[in-house]
Parts: structure tokens; C-alpha cells; sequence
């Protein structure tokens, strides 16, 4: 990426950063469907502990359907304004693009601070890993925002954007979260895990994000 | 020398053919004012000259101009953010410093408010938006309709500043049905009701 694009990058996350603390509905959307299927199902269990596999794949079935609600917003929010035509003749493609990878990156990241404490305590769950706890999900929100950043631009025109968005989102997604739960688990259990999942994270981000700047290009 | 060329170009919306075979050229240091009536394709040329839209057949080609920039009822500002917020983000994408206060001085407006640009009245944010187009010095001003929703006070500003710009050397595209705003135009292309065979 160019100086002037990274440059264009960085005030649109800072513009996205000002329009979502004062709007702050996208967030809200998140963080409400979080809570409200963390609290239904920690009261629906109602004090049995649960398999650390099945506590690791719900934390990531929790972030996904969440980081759906958010994501989505991110291109119709400006189209819905009429802000994206403007966005679009003033910054370079690969700018809007990382600009609100980065920013969506970071919604994602907010959200999941908030979402962890309050998911270990509904569950009495206890990390034994914290790091690898920690870098399982840096690696796996990484990726959703790739895909969701590239899935939200591709369904911006769409009639149908809230059915099209998980849709498309989550079979993209589907080979983060295989090794993310893994590792989760093995971060909940204190058991050995295997590194080669977390080589295998790093390289689908890495071909996620090369694949959406690609793919952007030809979305005008 | 800037100029903006247009070949052959055609386009149509559906079976209804807007332009067919139209060729122009438009040079640095000019307004061309662009009339006709209610979808003789007015905004569409604008549109197509500045390659926001792609025609179906032949091409647009700028010379030399590198950056363009716009204020068209499409066009939308960001609500949630004052007039310098707004004014600061497109400037930075530009990679320009501007100072917001001067900016509204030009265009007849106190930019220091902490009001959000979602509050201004009509004619205030047509006003702001004409003051990105000036904060981001592009090289191309496309130009649909801007005094719309202006007092006079603020026609005579826009009409000055952009007698200023083509002194500067931009190319300014300028579509209006306000005959008064072409007094401010070096030429002026009308177009035929409908659109129509340019051969």
C-alpha cells in the first residue's frame, strides 16, 4: 500500500472512529446481541458445567452472529447517508478498504473485551492460557473483519443485505473458527495444543486480506 | 495542457439511450456551463466527465488533471461530525493542511461551531459542501446544480469562487437550470430534451 493510501486509511478509521462513538448504534447492535445469547443460554444451562470444547465453540458462534450485526453496517451505514459516493471520489479503494478493515478490526476487538470477562463469569469458566487465549482470538477477529470488511462492500447494493451478509460471511470464515475453537479449548483446559493451528490462522488472515484488497478493485 | 475528452461516448439506461456517439473536450481555465431540460442527462454528463460512471462505449480521458472533486445533490457530508471535522477528513484524504476557519470566511460561514453538520440548515450544507471542494484544491470541479438552496449572498460567493477557480487553471464542469448562474460561464453546452444521436 502507497503512503498516501495508508495515510487515507488512517483518517478514515479515525473518521469511522468519531461517527461510531456519537452514533454508537453499530456497537450497541453487537453488544447487546452478545450479552442477550450469553445470558440465554448461561441461564438455560442453569449452573451445569459445560464441555470446554462445546464453551469454546459457543464463545465463537457468539462472536460471529455479533460481529454480523456490526459488520454489515460498515459500507450500508455510509451508502444508506449517501456518504459513500463522496467517500469513494475523494479516497483510493485500497484506502476505504483498510481504513474500515482497521476500524472494524478494532469494533471487534472493543466488543470482545467487553464480551470475555462477562462470558467466563455466566459460564464459571477459567482460563489456564491466557496468551494463547488471547492470540487465538487477535488471529481469528483479524480474519472475520478481512472477510466481513470485503463480504459488507459485496453486499452493499444488495435488496436482501441482512439475509446475504452471515450467508456469504460464514463459509469464509468457516476455517477460522475449526482452529480457533481448538485452540480456545486447549486455552480454557490448560492442554497441549497444536502450533501448526496457529500457523494455519496466520496464513488464512494473510490470504484473506491479500484476497480481499484484490477482490475490492473490482467492486466498482 | 489539463483537459478532459470525451469520444464517442454512449450510454443508455435500460432501452433508453441518453448519449449516443457524443464527443467534447473540456479545457483547464474554463467554466462550461451544461444545460437542458428535466433528463436531457445533465448530471450523467457531469458524471461521465469526471469517470464517477462508465459509458457503455467509447472514452473519457483526462489529461494531465490528477484529482477531481464534486459537489452534487448526490453527494452527501457526514452528519455526525461538525463542519471542521468534515472539512479535516476530506482535506486529509487529499493530503492537504487547510484551516477550517478561513475556509468559512470564503464561503461566508463560522466553521468553529461544535454543531454537527447534520444540523445545519440546507443552504449551510451546501455551503460546507462547497468548502471541501475548495479545501480538497482539486484539478476538476464537477458542478451539479451548486447554488441550489443559496441566498443570494451566497450565489455571489459561489459564483465568484468559481470564476477564481478557472482563473486557477481548474476545469469546472457547471449543470444548472438557473440561467443566472451561467454569467459565470465561458461556454455553454445545451442539451436536447431527452438526450439524443450526437453522430
Amino acid at each position: 500500500m502507497k503512503l498516501s493510501n495508508f495515510l487515507q486509511a488512517a483518517a478514515i478509521f479515525h473518521k469511522d472512529f468519531l461517527v461510531g462513538l456519537r452514533r454508537r448504534a453499530a456497537f450497541a447492535a453487537m453488544a447487546m446481541f452478545s450479552l442477550t445469547a450469553i445470558a440465554s443460554m448461561s441461564l438455560s444451562v442453569g449452573g451445569i458445567l459445560i464441555e470446554p470444547k462445546l464453551l469454546a465453540a459457543l464463545l465463537w458462534v457468539v462472536i460471529f452472529f455479533a460481529a454480523g450485526a456490526g459488520i454489515s453496517g460498515t459500507f450500508e451505514d455510509e451508502a444508506a447517508a449517501g456518504t459513500l459516493a463522496t467517500l469513494k471520489l475523494y479516497a483510493a479503494p485500497q484506502a476505504v478498504l483498510f481504513g474500515k478493515m482497521a476500524f472494524t478490526l478494532a469494533s471487534l476487538l472493543a466488543l470482545t473485551i467487553f464480551l470475555l470477562p462477562v462470558f467466563l463469569i455466566l459460564f464459571d469458566a477459567a482460563v489456564a492460557q491466557i496468551f494463547l487465549l488471547l492470540a487465538t482470538i487477535l488471529l481469528g477477529l483479524t480474519g472475520i473483519a478481512a472477510a466481513g470488511t470485503l463480504t459488507a462492500a459485496l453486499t452493499v447494493s444488495a435488496s436482501t443485505k441482512g439475509g446475504l451478509f452471515p450467508i456469504l460471511l460464514f463459509p469464509v470464515t468457516l476455517p477460522i473458527f475449526l482452529p480457533a475453537i481448538s485452540l480456545t479449548e486447549a486455552a480454557l483446559t490448560g492442554a497441549e495444543f497444536a502450533p501448526e493451528f496457529l500457523l494455519a490462522m496466520i496464513f488464512y488472515d494473510a490470504i484473506l486480506t491479500v484476497a480481499s484488497s484484490i477482490l475490492y478493485d473490482f467492486l466498482d | 495542457m489539463n483537459k478532459i475528452r470525451l469520444e464517442s461516448v454512449s450510454l443508455s439506461f435500460g432501452r433508453r439511450e441518453l448519449f449516443k456517439n457524443l464527443t467534447l473536450e473540456f479545457s483547464a481555465g474554463k467554466v462550461v456551463g451544461v444545460i437542458g431540460r428535466n433528463g436531457s442527462g445533465k448530471s450523467t454528463l457531469l458524471k461521465l466527465a469526471a469517470k464517477i460512471l462508465k459509458p457503455d462505449t467509447g472514452e473519457v480521458n483526462i489529461h494531465g488533471a490528477q484529482t477531481v472533486a464534486a459537489v452534487t445533490p448526490e453527494m452527501k457530508i457526514y452528519d455526525a461530525l461538525t463542519a471542521a471535522e468534515n472539512l479535516n477528513f476530506f482535506a486529509k484524504l487529499r493530503g492537504k493542511n487547510i484551516n477550517p476557519a478561513e475556509l468559512g470566511r470564503r464561503v461566508g460561514v463560522d466553521f468553529e461551531t461544535e454543531i454537527r453538520a447534520g444540523d445545519f440548515s440546507t443552504g449551510m450544507r451546501q455551503r460546507l459542501k462547497f468548502a471541501i471542494l475548495l479545501a480538497v484544491d482539486a484539478d476538476v470541479w464537477i458542478l451539479d446544480e451548486p447554488t441550489s438552496n443559496l441566498d443570494e449572498a451566497g450565489r455571489e460567493i459561489f459564483l465568484r469562487e468559481i470564476k477564481s477557480g478557472a482563473r486557477g487553471g481548474k476545469i469546472i464542469l457547471l449543470a444548472t437550470n438557473d440561467a443566472a448562474d451561467l454569467e459565470v460561464c465561458d461556454e455553454v453546452i445545451e442539451l436536447p430534451a431527452g438526450g439524443g444521436d450526437f453522430s
